[in-house]
């Protein structure tokens, strides 16, 4: 217990002495909140637009989770089917580097023309995109980098590939899986707001971000940036919960012989 | 060289290996003779022991017999059949040196992991892994995680996975290697007696005269560039005990294995080792 709130202390003490601080600088230096708004300032309308953060958080948080969804199923498919046929796994890496140097938010102006600018889907098309190549690269990377002892043992087992596909590359995987998640999970948050820049329905964080720093209400703007990371964080976390779950690996001592 | 063709004949051919040999990168320039021209015959019930240096192509005759590798010419048979048919039909287990549990199965559920694959319901999968924990006396441990137990334990776990269907033939590829001397000796122990109890005929891959000579009936003694076998000696220990180890037919035994590991050496001693154990 003792050891446990030892671990939560710090960081509480570190971020309030940075509020305390940036609180400070602000009143000391008398800073216009276009500059940098007080965290006071911050709070209030935090705590005063609360519904409205809800609300814009809610269909903000919804185009992220579907888009999660998607795209996982589509890297998991696609992953599933590298594994087939990409026989060298050395080919994932370059891939993978490749793949990361594509700007797909880029791409929202087009798949705004594309389809209806006037739905979500867009939006979640996107996010789905950026959320796909993570998922991709984890999981095809767990699904070949397995024990090459292991692989044998299958085979003196006399397994099929699709058993050894079950069995042996699948489990292998997971922990894969939850990285590629733990890397996904804040990028869709970041995709879907910024997805929301580009035009399209208003009523998301990303549109009352823009929106609010436009007609110059600076600490409202941040309110709202802070519900985003709010919403980031309970995605994160929400992820690291499912992989406690899936993966119970609490280290017991190790017995001897 | 003294091949044992006589012992098959009396009780059984649990193996019969003639003139294999094996090339790696044929035609290219790092061609490497893996095994030239091996004849081998083992009986039913025989322990024998591949012993040699790094490159002799004691592990890659394993794997031909354990069909994990193919070879060039000769002929292998595994309890009458092919090597590719005896994996097919389930007529070997294996141990590696790594015990290679799967992490996410426990323990019970790694040695049920052969059954599984020849389609064992699972009450009878569960007796058998029961049955089969207890005689690599972890028992207790059946619901634990591979990585909660101890280098020894799991390469227990391991041979008694080996063990799952119940396969005439027993191949081990160097399974005491990573293992510390005491467990060692304890482990070689184990093994002596679960031979006792189940009557394998074992091929066990060795670095290790003393190992290779308390465990075996008969050692192979191979050399490399090319891959050959080179001598054979027999070993005729009788029942082993504690004091086996340090008795003078040990010894007699140990410099009879290092003597002819020198004999083959000599001859190459001067060419560094210039690649890993093949």
């Amino acid at each position: 217990m003792n050891s446990k709130l030892s671990y939560v202390w710090p960081p509480i003490l570190i971020a309030a002495l940075f509020l305390g601080a940036w609180q400070l600088l602000v009143v000391i230096q008398d800073l216009k909140p276009f500059l940098l708004p007080a965290p006071s300032l911050i709070a209030t309308e935090f705590s005063n637009g609360a519904m409205l953060m809800w609300s814009a958080a809610f269909y903000t948080g919804t185009t992220a989770f579907l888009g999660l969804l998607f795209g996982t199923v589509a890297g998991l498919f696609m992953a599933l089917l590298a594994q087939r046929f990409i026989t060298v796994d050395k080919l994932v890496a370059p891939l993978a580097a490749g793949l990361a140097t594509v700007p797909i938010i880029a791409l929202t102006p087009i798949l705004n023309n594309m389809f209806n600018i006037t739905s979500r889907t867009p939006r979640v098309l996107v996010t789905a995109i950026i959320v796909l190549f993570p998922i991709f690269v984890n999981v095809t990377r767990g699904l070949m980098q397995v024990n090459p002892v292991q692989l044998e043992l299958m085979r003196s087992l006399n397994a099929a590939p699709r058993t050894t596909l079950r069995v042996l590359r699948i489990p292998n995987a997971i922990p894969f899986f939850f990285t590629g998640l733990k890397i996904a999970a804040p990028l869709a948050v970041i995709a879907a707001l910024v997805a929301e820049y580009f035009g399209g329905p208003q009523q998301g964080l990303g549109s009352r971000i823009a929106s609010a720093a436009a007609n110059t209400a600076y600490g409202r703007a941040w309110a709202y940036v802070l519900a985003a990371i709010i919403m980031g964080l309970i995605f994160y976390l929400t992820i690291i919960a499912i992989e406690k779950c899936v993966t119970p690996r609490t280290t017991k001592t190790v017995k001897t012989t | 060289m003294t091949s044992g063709p006589n012992h098959a004949a009396k009780t059984g051919s649990a193996l019969a290996i003639s003139n294999v040999s094996k090339v790696f990168n044929k035609g290219n320039s790092n061609e490497v003779t893996a095994l030239s021209d091996v004849n081998l015959d083992v009986h039913t019930g025989e322990f024998i022991s591949l012993i040699g240096p790094s490159g002799c192509g004691k592990s890659t005759l394993l794997r031909v017999i354990g069909d994990l590798t193919g070879f060039d010419s000769g002929s292998v048979q595994v309890s009458g059949k092919s090597p590719a048919d005896a994996r097919r039909e389930r007529l070997y287990g294996i141990a590696f040196q790594q015990a290679a549990l799967f992490d996410w199965r426990s323990v019970s559920k790694n040695i049920e992991l052969p059954l599984e694959l020849a389609g064992w319901d699972k009450s009878r999968r569960e007796a058998r892994s029961a049955e089969l924990l207890d005689m690599v006396q972890l028992s207790e441990f059946g619901t634990h995680r591979p990585w909660e137990l101890s280098g020894g334990m799991q390469q227990r776990v391991a041979i008694a996975r080996s063990l799952a269907v119940d396969p005439p033939l027993l191949l081990m590829d160097e399974p005491f290697g990573a293992l510390d001397e005491m467990t060692r000796e304890r482990m070689q122990n184990e093994l002596l007696r679960i031979r006792q109890e189940t009557g394998k005929t074992i091929v066990f891959v060795t670095h290790s005269i003393p190992e290779a000579v308390y465990l075996s009936n008969r050692v192979v003694v191979m050399s490399p560039r090319p891959g050959r076998i080179t001598a054979e000696i027999s070993v005729d220990l009788g029942e082993r005990n504690e004091l086996t180890r340090e008795s003078d037919h040990f010894f007699h035994s140990v410099t009879a294995v290092r003597e002819a590991l020198r004999l083959h050496d000599t001859s190459g001693s001067n060419m560094s080792a210039h690649r890993g154990d093949i």
